[in-house]
């Protein structure tokens, strides 16, 4: 081996290694960048941040949660990185995490002028975080039924045995909906519930996609799902309905899950965290989710929808306080993995 | 010299085994966590479902491998490179593709999705990733076989009783390594068993970090691969060591004993098509199916182009840091200059056996500190996990080659004079570069195909395209998920077929 072709390799190699290393530098750097968590699926959030780059000349730098990770992974990130942060906000896909991270001291207080307009039980009185399109907890039922199940009671009704289908309560918009009902009805009525509904032969799904693919397939009568979920199959022209459920005066009401964004305590970029936030909470961003393939209900009075859609303020909401929600989710976890055992 | 290769290896000790006895030694800290874990039925029944997978999973590839290997590489069936190149896709791209394209084709097909779930659609799709494992290395200890013994059992048995009594026999050694080997890197699969939603004990690992991000749970739950796989290493080291890394001999091509398989050759070649076309170009026609025209590919260049230009960069980046501490490595453990270096191999066999997850997470619990930002907050920390994980094989490739090497010609340069740099730079690596070269290959491979390491470290917005992937299939349109795997099985199956004719060539050349 020549000499010359040793020191032409180790040039090649060392320069190789220093692009390696200040490829992933950019979050030390002064230039205008913004780091983001993401819990919401990336098909939807890319885009919308994308544009925001685009109108701010901000980069963003985002890490997705996957599909398995049941979008917990990276707000579990963030309280792994509480003493050594990396991100500057965490665009949560549903509020009850976001709690939790308010709990544990991983956000940091910031009001958006963009919130002003958003309902009070959407966000933290303090700021610690404030909710955006939401997703309705539906039940998508199947056309060919003769009569619609208006409650989620249903699910313990003898006439519909053996014919309904709930995702996994372990993960996801199920898990913080059940708990949403412990903490509305109390811990024996909730637990009653349950109980019946088991007793009543519900199938459990693998998640609320699955649960809705069954309802279209006529292998199950209705399910509990979100909305989006119904919308889509609905947008395919499966044969199925979508129902906003309990929504007499005595009954729950509808359980929202709005998305939630929150800054990170001690963000390493503030100021541009502080515009994403914002962007993210402006009627604009609202707008592009709810004609989105997700569908997401505007929180914001006065922005447009697809036909599919209900607007928020003709819905009856469930009215729970998500950080009491949040805090019932872990006490029942250890039950819940009873339930699904049993 | 010794205190250049003393560098390597503590540079090599520093990234992969430090933080890992950092890992456990933190596990093993007085809390409650490993007696909650292990006191739990679901641990045991993740436990047992775990080893059954992989315990069918190694006996099928075993059943399947060793014929396959036998048929491809010993006798003079037809198209013999075509086939072993198309056997080889599916453990060069990452697995769950795999899965992905059987769930599309029973979505085209209208069958239902249920029967490829849990445990048999797992089972088939590990199959088909791990099955090239015991193939190739039945292939390559064929060679090692003297063909005086085989030539000896010809003169009084048939082919099928010569193999079965004679070379099955002497290549024993390596048909273990194998199936210990399968059975390993199928226990600690995640992402097949997690598409499928089979619960296995890898999956409780990762979850345990990734949706809970229980540092004490997921580093307990990691325990039982880290014994497995230390149990390995250990069986290997003491049993198959001395007679698989450095093989005594190897039949060249004009002495290697060939079966004629006459007028069976072409039920033979029907045969073996197809489990091809089962293993193979089921899958891959499917994803093309569902992908659809160039607007397809096109679309997703643009949705994952960085990405992918991202996976080469690390692979070329990877492949050569791997490549260079793997020579060494291997230099090491051959000449043995000191009583430590006696460790080096089964310590890097050791973390290549550990599932990625487990690295992944190690790395993370040690570096994620404000003062080591300089490797937590940067592509570092992606480049330590490919060092902690796939060193094992540069090293081996580089071991195997050097040994190759007569000494003599080595102390010749050291009797002129030459001293241990002018011999590397003069005599050895000029004699070793094919081997460099095919060690270079098989890393950036392995980099490229990677997920369980780049998911778990990778900074912000600094993605592969195995993970783009991931993170797009939750609600990804069938299509665009389709198109990017093709191009994800593009970006490995196209340089690995470079590489494998540029091998070739140079074979037939000398």
């Amino acid at each position: 081996m020549k000499t010359r072709d040793l020191i032409i390799g180790i040039v090649i190699l060392v320069v190789a290694l220093l692009l390696f290393w200040k490829s992933g530098q950019e979050m030390t750097e002064k230039r205008p960048i913004v780091v983001v968590y993401v819990s919401e699926d990336r098909v939807f959030s890319e885009p919308i941040l994308k544009d925001f780059e685009k109108e701010t000349g901000i980069t963003v730098k985002a890490v997705y949660d996957t599909e398995e990770a049941k979008s917990t992974g990276v707000m579990n990130r963030l309280i792994a990185e509480k003493s050594n942060p990396q991100a500057d906000v965490y665009w949560a896909n549903e509020p009850i995490r976001a709690e939790i991270l308010k709990q544990k001291g991983v956000s940091a207080p910031y009001l958006s002028p963009n919130a002003k307009e958003i309902p009070k039980i959407f966000k933290d009185p303090d700021g610690f975080w404030t909710g955006f399109s939401a997703r309705a907890r539906v039940l998508i039922v199947n056309s060919g039924i003769n009569e619609r199940p208006e409650s989620i009671l249903a699910y313990t009704e003898t006439r519909w045995r053996g014919k309904s289908v709930i995702a996994n309560p372990l993960f996801g918009t199920t898990t913080a909906h059940i708990a949403a009902l412990f903490t509305y009805w109390g811990n024996d009525r909730a637990d009653a519930f349950m109980r019946a509904m088991k007793r009543n032969g519900v199938a459990l799904s693998t998640s609320n996609g699955e649960s809705a693919d069954f309802v279209a397939a006529g292998r199950y009568a209705f399910s509990l799902v979100d909305s989006d979920d119904a919308v889509n199959r609905i947008r395919q022209g499966r044969p199925v309905t979508m129902v906003y459920p309990d929504q007499k005066p005595d009954e729950p009401g509808c359980f929202i899950v709005p998305n939630a964004v929150l800054l990170i305590k001690g963000a390493p970029h503030p100021k541009e965290a502080r515009r994403l936030v914002d962007y993210l909470l402006s009627k604009e961003t609202e707008h592009k989710l709810a004609f989105a393939d997700c569908a997401q209900i505007p929180l914001h009075p006065d922005v447009e929808i697809p036909e599919e859609l209900q607007p928020i303020d003709t819905i009856r909401i469930m009215q729970v306080d998500y950080a009491k929600v949040a805090a019932k989710l872990l006490e029942i976890q250890p039950y819940l993995k009873r339930w699904v055992s049993e | 010299m010794r205190l250049f290769l003393a560098s390597i290896v503590s540079i090599l000790l520093f990234i992969g085994i430090v933080p890992i006895l950092a890992m456990l030694i933190k596990a093993f800290m007085p809390d409650d966590t490993i007696p909650s874990l292990f006191g739990s039925m679901q641990t045991w029944m993740l436990m047992r479902h775990s080893v059954i997978l992989a315990s069918l999973v190694t006996v099928s590839t075993f059943l399947l491998g060793i014929p396959l290997g036998i048929f491809l590489g010993k006798t003079d069936l037809p198209f013999r490179r075509f086939f072993i190149f198309l056997f080889l896709i599916p453990l060069l791209v990452p697995p769950y593709i795999i899965a992905v394209a059987w769930s599309d084709l029973f979505q085209m097909s209208g069958l239902p999705l249920h029967w490829l779930s849990g445990l048999p659609g797992s089972l088939f799709i590990l199959v088909s990733v791990y099955l090239p494992l015991p193939m190739l290395l039945t292939m390559i200890f064929l060679h090692t076989v003297h063909p005086h013994l085989e030539e000896a059992g010809r003169l009084v048995a048939t082919w099928p009783l010569t193999l079965w009594r004679v070379t099955l026999p002497l290549i024993r050694p390596a048909l273990l390594l194998a199936a210990l080997l399968v059975f390993l890197l199928a226990l600690g699969e995640f992402s097949v068993p997690m598409y499928l939603r089979y619960n296995v004990y890898a999956v409780e690992s990762f979850t345990q970090f990734s949706a809970f991000y229980n540092f004490e749970a997921a580093t307990a739950a990691a325990i039982p691969l880290v014994l497995f796989a230390a149990l390995l290493t250990v069986a290997e080291n003491r049993y198959l060591r001395n007679r698989i890394a450095i093989p005594r001999h190897f039949a060249q091509k004009n002495e290697f004993l060939r079966i004629t398989l006459g007028r069976n050759r072409w039920s033979v070649l029907t045969g073996i098509a197809c489990l091809a076309a089962i293993f193979v170009a089921m899958p891959i026609g499917s994803l093309l199916l569902q992908a659809g025209g160039i607007d397809s590919y096109l679309r997703a260049l643009h949705v994952a182009g960085d990405a992918l230009l991202r996976s080469f960069f690390y692979a070329f980046v990877g492949a050569s840091v791997l490549t260079f501490f793997g020579f060494f490595a291997g230099y090491l453990f051959l000449k043995k200059p000191f009583y430590a270096a006696r460790t080096v191999d089964p310590l890097l066999l050791f973390l290549f056996t550990l599932p990625g997850t487990v690295i992944g997470i190690a790395l993370i619990t040690f570096w994620n500190t404000p003062s080591t930002n300089i490797v937590y907050a940067t592509t570092l920390i992606v480049l330590f996990g490919y060092l902690a994980k796939y060193t094992a094989l540069t090293a081996r490739i580089s071991l195997a080659t050097l040994a190759m090497v007569p000494p003599s010609m080595e102390e010749a340069a050291q009797m002129t004079g030459a001293g241990w740099f002018q011999r590397m730079i003069h005599i050895v690596i000029p004699l070793t570069r094919h081997g460099i070269l095919g060690a270079w290959v098989v890393a950036s491979l392995f980099i490229l195909r990677d997920i369980s390491i780049t998911i778990l470290l990778y900074p912000p917005g600094h993605d592969t395209l195995p993970v783009r992937i991931f993170t797009l299939m939750a609600n990804g349109s069938p299509q665009l998920i389709a198109s990017l795997c093709i191009v994800m099985i593009a970006a490995v199956v196209v340089p690995a077929a470079v590489a494998w004719g540029w091998f070739h060539y140079w074979g037939t050349k000398r």
